[in-house]
């Protein structure tokens, strides 16, 4: 096990459990190894701290959790990054942005594409999707969360 | 900075493998068609910025805000299944 510092104080984590962007992030390309934090409260967001600096800490989500129809695809280019074989299973996540008035958003526009088979990560752009990098979180009326509701079930149907 | 001056229809070669073209010049407007290779990125400029603006922000929040923003956000989560 090793030790670094962090915002938050000493995380211990295992070395072989990082988890890799060759790239880093937008904005972050020399950070490259991650520590990956469970929230210790239940619920859909986690943390990943950088082992390389103990100033960047980011909190990300699986935005289906919200989104339910939101779906990305790695380009060839992107799965050699990740290390993917055809068969290899991916997900996407996003950034989480607390602001100073405690209002999250997510930035859907630079998901996070992460494969489990290699622990790499890496986060990407997409150019005109129509999305919004402070997408909040939606506001679900009844009608629409019975509507989505539906939606999910047909897709785990489909993905089966 | 190289500067060269190109009319609608030339284009411009950067190294081995990737072309701009000038394909349409419009009041203040100019569409660029480029040819490169898929795993080279390109982006608009200010898109990038922004992204990289955006994620140099979303280090700034804390333990206090995660715990708080569990609770509201699996309901929300929760809601949407």
């Amino acid at each position: 096990m090793n030790i670094i510092q962090s915002r938050f104080g000493e995380i211990e984590y295992d070395p072989q459990a990082v988890l890799h962007f060759p790239q880093g992030l937008i904005g972050f390309e020399d950070l490259r190894d991650f520590v990956v934090m469970p929230n210790e409260k239940d619920g859909p967001l986690f943390w990943i701290q950088s082992v390389e600096d103990a100033q960047v800490a980011l909190v990300l989500t699986d935005p289906t959790n919200f989104f339910l129809t939101y779906k990305v695809e790695p380009e060839a280019h992107e799965r050699k990054v990740l290390g993917m074989e055809a068969e290899d299973k991916w997900h996407a996540l996003v950034v989480v942005t607390v602001d100073t008035n405690h209002n999250v958003t997510l930035n859907l526009v630079a998901p996070i594409l992460f494969a489990p088979h290699s622990n790499r990560a890496i986060q990407v752009i997409l150019e005109d999707s129509g999305y919004s990098i402070q997408t909040p979180l939606p506001v679900v009326e009844q009608a629409a969360a019975t509507t989505l509701k539906a939606e999910k079930s047909e897709k785990t149907v489909a993905q089966g | 900075m190289l500067v060269l001056t190109r009319k609608v229809g030339e284009g411009i070669i950067i190294g081995d493998d990737v072309k701009l073209t000038v394909v349409e010049i419009k009041g203040g407007t100019v569409r660029i068609g480029i040819d490169a290779p898929r795993d080279k990125k390109i982006y608009r400029q200010e898109l990038y910025a922004q992204i990289m603006a955006q994620n140099r922000s979303s280090t700034g929040w804390s333990l206090e805000d995660l715990s708080l923003l569990s609770g509201t956000i699996s309901r929300k989560a929760e809601e949407n299944k």
